[in-house]
Formats: C-alpha cells, sequence, structure tokens
C-alpha cells in the first residue's frame, strides 16, 4: 500500500464512519453557530433599575432622567421602599436600586455632602457592573453641575470653573478588542478549543474502532500509519481550521492583527502536535464510546486554565504547569498574543516551539502506543 | 423490580468506567475545577506603569497602585517595551504618566493619563479599567484638596467642595463580589450534568453492547428504565450533595435558602437529563452515536445559563435553546434559594418549568415500541473480542 492509497483509505475510513462524521464535521459546524448564539448582542444594555426617591425634588428628578439616559440602565419604576425594591430584584424584574435620600436637594445646595446609594444584583457580574457603571456616573454628573452651579455663583469665570472641575482627564481606552463585545472575547480561544477537541475525539473513536479488528491499518508498519493518519487528519483539519480562523473569525468580528503565512505557520504545529496527540490517546481505548466522554469531561478544565477566561496569575502555579502538556493551551495564548494582540512573531516563538517540542513527543507515544496495540492485538488473532 | 435493580448493580460492577464515572471522577473534577477559582477575588494584577514625568506628583500617583489590591504595578521605562509587553498577554493594562505632569497641574492646564487596557481578556480589562481610575481619582485628591485650601476654602468644608455626592455602592447577595461564589456554581452544574449524561447514556449503551436488549424487552421496557433512573438518580445525587456541600458548607459561601430545595431541585434536573438522554438513545440506538450526539447537546450548557451573560441579553434563538437545557431551569433556582433565600413553596413554580420534558414520553413511546435492529457488525465484533 503506497502512502497516498493509505491517506485516501484513512479519508474514506473517516467518512465512513458516521459517528466520527457527526463529531469532526457536525460538530464543527454546528458549534460555530451554537456556542456564540447567546453573545451575538454583545453588549449588556438597559438593565432595568428601580429607584426609591424619598426627597421627590427636580434635582431628584433630574438625576433620575440622567440616570435613564445612560445606555447601561433604564429606570422601570419608582417604589416606596426598599423592601419592596428587594421584591422586585427578588423576582427578576429589577437588577438594581438607587436609593435618593431625604432633603438630597437642600443638602446639596447648602453645601453638605449627601449619600447616594447603588445596589446592584451581584449574583449577575456583567450585569451588575453595568448597573453600577450606569448609576455611578449619573450620581457624578449631577455631582458635577452643582459644583459648576456652586463655583459659577461665587463668581468665578466659567472657563475656570471647567479648569477646576476637571484637575486631569482620565483617558481609559479598551485596547484589541475595542467595541468590548463578548463575542470576540469569546470566539479566538473557544474555536481553537473545539478544533483540538474534535480533532482528538476523531483519532480517538477512528482508532478505538480499529485495534480489534481486520484491515488496512494492519498492513503497514506503524509508523507509515501514524504519518499516514496524521496527513489524512490534517487535510481535513486545514479545511476545517480555515472555516474556523478564516471565515469565523471575520463573521464575528474578532480582531485579526496577523498576516495569513502567520496564523498558518502557528496552526501547523498545533494541527500537528493535535493528531499525533489523539493517536496515542487512541491507543488507551477500544471502546468507541469512551473517547468522547474522556474528553467532555477535560474540556471545560482546559478552557478556564488557558488564560483569556480568568487570568493565570490567579490560578495555581501547579494546575498551571500540569496545562502545559495540552497542546491547546499554549496554542490558545500564542494565538490570542499573535492574531487578537498583534504581537510580534519573535515573542510567540517560546510557545510555537513548544508545539514543535509536543509534535515530537507525541509522535514518539504515538508510536509506542500504536505498535503496543497492534502487536498486542495481532497476538489475540494469532491465538484464537 | 429487585431484581431489575440487581441486574444494574451487576452491571455496574462489571464497568470500570462506569464505576470509575460515579466515584471518583467527578470528585476530581469539582475539586479541580474549584482549584481553578479558588483565589476568588482577582489580586495582585500587573500593570504596566510608565512614568514619562518623573516628579513627586507622578510618582506618588504611581505609589497609589502599589495601595489597591487589585493591581501590581510593574515600571517601564518607555512606551514601547510595556506596549511588548501588554501584547504578550504579561500585564493586562498600561497606564501613562505624561511628560510634564506636574507642570501642567501647577500651571492650571489639563494633562491627560493614558489608560489602556485589555479587553481581549474582557473580565480582567473591565476591573481593572475601573481600579485603576479609582486610583488615579484617590491619588489626585491631595492635590485637590491643596488646591482649595489655597484658594480659601475651609479646611471643613474641603471634602464636601471636592465631592458633593457621595457614593454607596452595595452588591446585593454576593456582598464581597467573590468570583468563587459567582462562577464555580453554574461550572460545577454544568459538569454535574455532564456527568449524569454520561452516566445514564452508559448504562442504556451497555444494553447495546452486550447484546442484552432482548433481556430488557423481556423484563419489561419500563421496569429497566425505572430501575435506572431509581438506581442512577441518587448516585448522581451524591455528587450534587458533594458539590453543594463543598462551597456552601466547607468553604462557607454565603446561603440564604436551605440545601434541602436545591437537592429536590436537582432531583428534578436530573430526571429531565434521563427524558433527553432516553429520547436520543432511542432515536440512533447506537453507543458512540449517542454519547458524540449527547455531548453536542449538553457541552455548551454553560454558556445558556445565562449567569455570564444575561438571558435577557440573548437572542431569541439562545432564549429557545436555553429552554431545551436543564440546567437553565435549575439555576434559577439555584440562585434564587442561595441569593434570596427563596423556600420550597417559592420555588415550586420553577420546578413546575420542567413539564415540557415529559413531553418526551411521547417520542420515547413511539421510538421504543420500534424496538431494536439486529445489533451491528461492529459492536459484535467487539463484544466477541471482550468475551
Amino acid at each position: 500500500m503506497s502512502f497516498l492509497q493509505l491517506i485516501w483509505a484513512e479519508i474514506k475510513a473517516v467518512l465512513a464512519d458516521k459517528t466520527i462524521v457527526i463529531t469532526v464535521f457536525g460538530g464543527v459546524l454546528f458549534y460555530s453557530i451554537l456556542y456564540p448564539l447567546p453573545y451575538l448582542n454583545q453588549v449588556p444594555t438597559e438593565q432595568q433599575v428601580v429607584v426609591i426617591d424619598h426627597d421627590h425634588s427636580s434635582l431628584s428628578r433630574q438625576l433620575i432622567r440622567d440616570a435613564n439616559a445612560s445606555p447601561k440602565i433604564e429606570v422601570i419604576a419608582l417604589l416606596g421602599s426598599i423592601d419592596e425594591a428587594k421584591r422586585w430584584i427578588e423576582t427578576g424584574r429589577a437588577h438594581g436600586l438607587l436609593v435618593i435620600p431625604a432633603n438630597f436637594r437642600r443638602d446639596l445646595l447648602l453645601g453638605t455632602g449627601v449619600t447616594l446609594s447603588y445596589g446592584g444584583d451581584a449574583s449577575y457580574f456583567l450585569i451588575y457592573s453595568a448597573v453600577v457603571e450606569g448609576l455611578i456616573s449619573a450620581g457624578l454628573d449631577v455631582g458635577k453641575d452643582i459644583q459648576r452651579l456652586g463655583l459659577l455663583a461665587k463668581g468665578n469665570n466659567a472657563s475656570a470653573v471647567q479648569q477646576s472641575l476637571n484637575v486631569v482627564k482620565l483617558n481609559s481606552i479598551p485596547a484589541f478588542n475595542p467595541s468590548l463585545g463578548y463575542t470576540p472575547y469569546v470566539v479566538p480561544g473557544l474555536f481553537l478549543l473545539i478544533l483540538h477537541q474534535t480533532l482528538l475525539i476523531g483519532t480517538g473513536i477512528l482508532g478505538a474502532s480499529q485495534w480489534k479488528r481486520q484491515g488496512y491499518w494492519r498492513d503497514v508498519s506503524p509508523l507509515k500509519l501514524i504519518c499516514g493518519r496524521m496527513a489524512a487528519f490534517m487535510l481535513i483539519y486545514t479545511l476545517l481550521s480555515s472555516y474556523y480562523v478564516g471565515y469565523c473569525y471575520y463573521w464575528y468580528d474578532v480582531s485579526l492583527q496577523a498576516s495569513l503565512g502567520q496564523v498558518g505557520l502557528l496552526m501547523l504545529p498545533f494541527l500537528l502536535a493535535t493528531s499525533a496527540a489523539g493517536i496515542a490517546f487512541s491507543s488507551l481505548f477500544t471502546r468507541r464510546d469512551l473517547p468522547t466522554q474522556v474528553l467532555l469531561l477535560v474540556s471545560m478544565p482546559i478552557l478556564f486554565v488557558s488564560g483569556f477566561v480568568w487570568p493565570l496569575a490567579l490560578i495555581p502555579d501547579v494546575v498551571v504547569a500540569i496545562s502545559q502538556v495540552v497542546p491547546a493551551v499554549p496554542a490558545i495564548m500564542a494565538m490570542l498574543e499573535l492574531n487578537q494582540m498583534g504581537a510580534s512573531w519573535q515573542s510567540i516563538m517560546p510557545q510555537w516551539l513548544q508545539l514543535w517540542a509536543m509534535v515530537a513527543i507525541y509522535f514518539g507515544l504515538a508510536y509506542w502506543g500504536v505498535s503496543k496495540r497492534l502487536k498486542a492485538d495481532s497476538l489475540i488473532n494469532g491465538s484464537s | 423490580m429487585i431484581k431489575a435493580l440487581k441486574r444494574e448493580l451487576a452491571a455496574l460492577l462489571d464497568d470500570p468506567w462506569q464505576l470509575a464515572l460515579i466515584s471518583y471522577i467527578p470528585l476530581i473534577s469539582i475539586i479541580a475545577l474549584w482549584l481553578l477559582f479558588s483565589a476568588g477575588l482577582p489580586r495582585q494584577l500587573p500593570v504596566a506603569v510608565v512614568d514619562l514625568d518623573n516628579s513627586q506628583t507622578s510618582r506618588a500617583l504611581a505609589r497609589q497602585l502599589q495601595a489597591n489590591p487589585v493591581t501590581k504595578p510593574i515600571s517601564y521605562t518607555g512606551i514601547p517595551s510595556a506596549e511588548a509587553a501588554m501584547k504578550q498577554g504579561e500585564v493586562y493594562a498600561l497606564l501613562v504618566l505624561p511628560y510634564g505632569l506636574k507642570r501642567d497641574l501647577l500651571t492650571a492646564k489639563t494633562p491627560i493619563i493614558d489608560i489602556r487596557y485589555n479587553s481581549q481578556f474582557l473580565l480582567v480589562g473591565k476591573l481593572l479599567s475601573s481600579q485603576l481610575q479609582l486610583s488615579m481619582a484617590d491619588g489626585l485628591k491631595p492635590l485637590g484638596e491643596l488646591k482649595l485650601l489655597a484658594a480659601g476654602v475651609p479646611m471643613q468644608r474641603v471634602a464636601v467642595n471636592l465631592s458633593p455626592v457621595n457614593s454607596q455602592t452595595t452588591a446585593l447577595f454576593n456582598s464581597n463580589t467573590n468570583y468563587v461564589g459567582f462562577l464555580v456554581p453554574p461550572v460545577l452544574i454544568a459538569l454535574l450534568q455532564l456527568v449524569a449524561m454520561m452516566v445514564f447514556a452508559n448504562s442504556l449503551n451497555r444494553e447495546l453492547r452486550w447484546n442484552t436488549t432482548k433481556q430488557w424487552y423481556a423484563l419489561g421496557l419500563w421496569k429497566v428504565v425505572a430501575a435506572k433512573v431509581l438506581f442512577y438518580t441518587p448516585l448522581v445525587l451524591l455528587h450534587g450533595g458533594f458539590m453543594l456541600a463543598l462551597i456552601y458548607l466547607y468553604l462557607g459561601l454565603p446561603i440564604a435558602g436551605s440545601i434541602a430545595v436545591l437537592l429536590i431541585a436537582q432531583t428534578l434536573m436530573f430526571l429531565a437529563v434521563w427524558l433527553m438522554v432516553l429520547t436520543i438513545f432511542f432515536a440512533l440506538k447506537d453507543s458512540a452515536r449517542v454519547i458524540s450526539f449527547c455531548t453536542a447537546m449538553f457541552a455548551p450548557a454553560f454558556a445558556f445559563m445565562g449567569v455570564t451573560f444575561p438571558v435577557h441579553e440573548m437572542p431569541v434563538l439562545a432564549q429557545w435553546w436555553r429552554v431545551i437545557m436543564p440546567t437553565s431551569h435549575y439555576i434559577e433556582t439555584h440562585i434564587a434559594v442561595v441569593s434570596y433565600g427563596q423556600g420550597l413553596i417559592a420555588s415550586l413554580p420553577q420546578m413546575a418549568s420542567y413539564w415540557g420534558f415529559l413531553l418526551l414520553l411521547i417520542p420515547i413511546t413511539i421510538l421504543a415500541k420500534k424496538g431494536f435492529a439486529e445489533t451491528e457488525d461492529t459492536e459484535l465484533i467487539t463484544l466477541a473480542k471482550e468475551q
């Protein structure tokens, strides 16, 4: 069997296996729509907030209008007491509350300080931060208005007033994901993980269903089989990766900073290491339903340890060190640095070399596992 | 019935993977996921500081970051090296104190302090943005005070003049905004659903693998299904209980309601999962395909729970998909019980929201009546080899 024939036989074996087709092609397509689906609207806006106004003055009404004008919150009701507001929040009708104290306007005009109280439901973080940001900025605006009035009344001129209100300008700007969108945040890393997991499952199921049976895989040397299998999966995953890293990244507005050549160069050792790891992994199984289960269990930990959902600095060092054997971990970080954050090729060299080292190590493990598997089972076949 | 239960026990003891799935695997996974988030509160996040002014004022501002528990300032001499560090993810934000900061402040010009935060890491970026602004505002306060005092404002009035409106922010229900309390329960619930799915699917698939479907029908289809439910629900519930005990009893995170209500809600969640697995099992009737299909369904459950991203901001299609996931029904009860102290009576309407899953009984009955085709070739060969 020539090498090309072997690759063809591998591809046919993959396409003939309905389970692998469902997982690899179906999974990749299905997840490309399903995973980002909840986040399509990107930024949480117009969170429902209730107001308890103990002051009922022109100024408190202005504050409520200011709050309502913020894109982040929407004032849905004026309530009489905090207990009532709490009930609204508990039943999910509102997510935050603003309490305006009695004599709010009078105290401000007299020059005594006042305290506004805000509350947000911190069971939901994104909602909480939106509510708090919206309410604080409304409160600050009203405060500034009062200061301005006071200063003008004292006879300061308007430009000086402006100056003393804003001593320093703080210019806080998001870098790399300028829209602060949720899909550009989640998609790049997550999609690499999906490629990683489906590739491992695909090779895992293929191996698990072959070891105990007769077929073309017994006609070639383990070395040739591994090379042929890697070549076949590389072909399939070049297509699938082009769809993910090419089309889907573009479609979901992920920022793209690297050149096509650089992304290709990064994907090469990632896919090679993953397929070699998949083949090595497949030699652990003879039951077709197990690879999926094992990989499903480790998916969430891999996602969280890859460093973009939750800062690596906060994860115990031991866990981070162990995670370095998973090809997806350096690959996700390298992709984010290179393509989303615009780092130079030199700066991702450590991860790139790590991926090549994985190619070598997993290839060795695959060779060991596959030759052991084929030898053990041929002995059984010989004796039976 | 006893016979059917004994049959399940024998099947379990005979299957090392299934045994692992109901014993140590969930425990290890629960502890591993908790370990990931065990820090709870983001602290000491590296921030690049470029001080181009090198004045007393700018150094005082930079020191302000040291005092903030969330930020760990790292000095860079120039903007290019700081930028490079940010692009490599070594620092999560960049603060530039401009040249002439002190002079501009003294000569009543408005200097601009630039803050760039890494929003590719959304959670960290947003947190740092607000913390950095807060630190700068605090650091600038003494300057403002000095200025007011120089302008002849009496000492007692300085604070009020600086900020006439104070704000007091209260995080309701998660008072120290701890990420363990916020992220870990939904992550673990998603995990629990996956384990439950696998355990039940394996138990059904075993009938295919060992070609015992005839025996199954002989014993009575519903009797065996009932035995599986009776057998595995308490086992999986033990893991749910372990998870709740770890978070709310051992780690002592605040819980306003009662754990018993949560366990009842979990039972209902598992029953809904069983119904879904049964439907998929009878529709596909192939062990590997059942697992693949169930995986595809349940793996993204976490995203749809609405804890990280609000439900009412999701597109309609996502909200529909959400209804199919048993975890999204459960999480509502979970948050209500944990945060708002909702009792059993108030939880009942939420628990009733699972009723739609009962409709699955119709396809299950129809598909189950069809029975099983002759066992597939591959399965028989595997079987022969295993024996």
